[in-house]
């Protein structure tokens, strides 16, 4: 018995609450993208340099001198006139064609690579490893956790909550969400359609780059960064539902939960294939995910 | 009449131009090696030892009044990369000699091409024993310790200092990681220590956090890793954040912790030990002289890497000028069994597999000082020769 309770609070527990900083991480990235794919359609294979570029402009503005905490609400304003610009100027463009769900797709991957390159060029290609802005460790009834993991997943509940309430509980949320399900009727009853889609594109965008400020002190900053997570957030997206915000945030915590356990039994390394596994059943079984689409429901 | 003179001088003239320009014509090594990625701190140190050595040999008249010459390209790390810019220098630069290649699987594939290609490579720095064993090649050289002989000096230290431990292996997830862990997963069996298991990461990994389920399981006495560059830092102080290091004893490849990364790893340092075949705190005059020309003009201590490096241009100044030529056959037969000096003292190429034997040396970390604790002599360390193919 004192064998099981040791386990559970030494070796289980720690690892379920590694999980859960890690699960956290990507949720946030999968936010945005799930948002961007309910309610434009659009497939955003740039999400991850986006991330890439939110943890980039933090680093630069921290060389400048500005505090941390400053760049969390910094960075995402930076991000919407960004992501704005490349709605109305680029996505915008090709939207409106035939073949929008391929058109968009490649119009994004060729933007996520120009993207990378360009920040490999302004920044070089070696890691850059910000300074953790919470040091030290907390001890919960013997398990430590570095308390900048423990802020993560304070911090991350909270902005996965005030996504949830303000898409699914105000006024703006409920113009985003008529827009999304039926554009012509919503832009018949008077919302500005256009600017919707390019807002609730620059949000997304918004996200990526909140997300890439608070993980940059614990997975470093380079390049090639996004490329970490965005397989992990895709699968999210579509195991959760395409578009679902609550799909994300259970399929995101789920998977993560499912890696970190099967990591004490097997090789880490080998809890890719359950997952992805566990993605190609959901698309035979249930292709809509968990949750249906967002504006759908 | 005249008009012969003339010719005759400029002839004479020409000849004597062509015949300078030949004398003056630089000897070209190729260097392949990370300068991004990863391993871009340990690509850092090769290119340091190998151009303080290229300056000195410059400056004492060249190899045989010919001046040597380096050419670098960035592998990142990544064996396909490497191939790609070996195969740019020794086809459009000509090179050869080539060396730098730092991951074991750029090494055993560039070794490949060598061996296509009728050229010599050199690796100052890859640890997987099967370059120099099973998988070896008559154009392929080592003049660093590989990891039998790291692992056969912790080990002696393990049985000493801590008999009959439980041990728990962490590698990278490649020819290098498997072989390092290998080697010394057999030596703790053979003086009596207790294998708990064995995970290997990739290359490159972000968070090791999800790694220490197992190592929080098992509940090891001592760790062993042979992670290197920026992971050992990742893995370090993410373990020192997650309250690991506690009561842990980390043991590790020669690589794993060195004068690169020590200084961003900081405290998480303190106690690790590691078998390795050099350190800047080796107290010979030779070294002496070196670490301080390192210093002077680099700023930074050496570490195995750069020593390693620095070592290689002499051994090729010597067999190059024993072969009286620069032909890659005269040269590997000069290479073969040579004996010549480094930083670390004599080391020697051993003929039927070659590999470097030399003095192998147990460290530890105190304070971010490489503190040398034992020294096994080179024919006790090296293990036999496995070697078939030539």
């Amino acid at each position: 018995m004192a064998g099981v309770l040791d386990y559970l609070q030494f070796v289980l527990a720690p690892q379920v609450i590694t999980g859960l900083a890690l699960g956290v991480a990507v949720v946030l990235v999968a936010l945005g993208l799930t948002i961007i794919f309910g309610l434009l359609d659009v497939i955003n294979m740039a999400h991850g340099e986006f991330y890439a570029l939110g943890a980039f402009i933090a680093l630069a503005l921290g060389w400048l001198g500005i505090p941390f905490w400053a760049l969390l609400v910094l960075v995402p304003i930076a991000m919407v006139p960004i992501g704005y610009i490349v709605e109305r100027g680029l996505i915008q463009r090709v939207f409106h064609s035939g073949e929008r769900h391929v058109t968009t797709l490649l119009l994004t991957f060729g933007l996520g690579l120009v993207l990378e390159d360009s920040l490999r060029l302004v920044f070089g290609p070696n890691p850059y490893r910000p300074e953790t802005p919470i040091r030290g460790a907390v001890e919960i009834f013997g398990i430590f956790l570095p308390t900048y993991r423990l802020f993560l997943i304070v911090t991350g509940a909270v902005i996965i909550a005030a996504v949830a309430f303000v898409v699914y509980r105000t006024r703006l949320g409920a113009i985003v969400r008529a827009a999304a399900f039926d554009r012509h009727m919503a832009a018949s009853l008077g919302v500005p359609v256009e600017q919707v889609y390019a807002g609730a594109f620059a949000f997304g965008i918004a996200l990526a780059g909140l997300a890439g400020v608070l993980l940059a002190p614990i997975y470093s900053v380079f390049p090639t960064m996004g490329r970490d997570f965005i397989l992990m957030a895709f699968t999210v997206v579509i195991v959760g539902g395409m578009g679902s915000i609550l799909g994300a945030v259970v399929a995101g915590l789920l998977l993560t939960q499912v890696q970190s356990i099967a990591s004490l039994y097997i090789s880490p390394v080998w809890t890719d294939p359950i997952v992805f596994g566990i993605m190609v059943l959901t698309l035979m079984v249930r292709p809509q995910g968990l949750f249906g689409r967002l504006g759908h429901g | 009449m005249r008009l012969s003179k003339t010719f005759v001088a400029t002839a004479l003239l020409s000849t004597a131009l062509a015949g300078g320009a030949l004398a003056a014509d630089p000897i070209k090594i190729g260097v392949v090696t990370p300068l991004s990625g990863t391993y871009a701190g340990i690509g850092q140190q090769v290119r340091w030892g190998l151009e303080l050595a290229t300056k000195e040999v410059n400056a004492a008249g060249g190899i045989m009044g010919r001046p040597v010459e380096l050419i670098f390209e960035d592998e990142e790390a990544n064996p396909s990369v490497a191939v790609q810019k070996a195969e740019k220098l020794f086809e459009i630069s000509n090179v050869d000699f080539l060396t730098g290649t730092v991951n074991s699987g750029s090494t055993l594939a560039v070794g490949q091409l060598a061996d296509r290609a009728g050229k010599l490579i050199a690796t100052t720095v890859s640890f997987a024993d099967s370059i120099t064993g099973d998988k070896c090649s008559p154009n392929v050289f080592r003049v660093n310790a590989r990891a039998g002989q790291q692992s056969a000096a912790l080990a002696a230290w393990l049985a000493k200092e801590k008999p009959k431990a439980s041990v728990f292996y962490l590698g990278p997830d490649y020819e290098m990681g498997r072989s390092t862990v290998a080697a010394f997963r057999s030596n703790v069996d053979r003086v009596g220590g207790k294998s708990l298991g064995e995970v290997f990461a990739p290359l490159g990994s972000k968070d090791y956090t999800q790694y220490f389920g197992q190592i929080r399981a098992t509940r090891p006495q001592v760790l062993y890793t042979s992670v290197a560059g920026n992971d050992t830092v990742r893995l370090l102080t993410q373990m020192q954040e997650f309250g690991l290091l506690n009561n842990l004893t980390i043991l590790g490849a020669s690589g794993t912790v060195t004068a690169q990364n020590v200084g961003a790893i900081g405290d998480a340092a303190n106690g690790y030990v590691t078998g390795v075949g050099y350190s800047a705190q080796i107290d010979t005059p030779e070294n002496k002289k070196f670490v301080d020309a390192f210093r002077a003009a680099y700023g930074k201590d050496p570490d195995l890497y750069g020593a390693d490096s620095y070592g290689l241009i002499y051994a090729y100044r010597a067999a190059v000028e024993k072969a009286k030529s620069t032909d890659p056959d005269k040269v590997r037969e000069a290479l073969s069994g040579l004996k010549w000096m480094t930083p670390q003292g004599e080391k020697v190429i051993r003929a039927g597999d070659h590999q470097a034997v030399q003095t192998m040396y147990v460290v530890r970390v105190d304070n971010g000082k490489f503190q040398i604790v034992s020294k096994v002599p080179g024919e006790e360390a090296i293990g036999p020769d496995t070697c078939k193919r030539f």
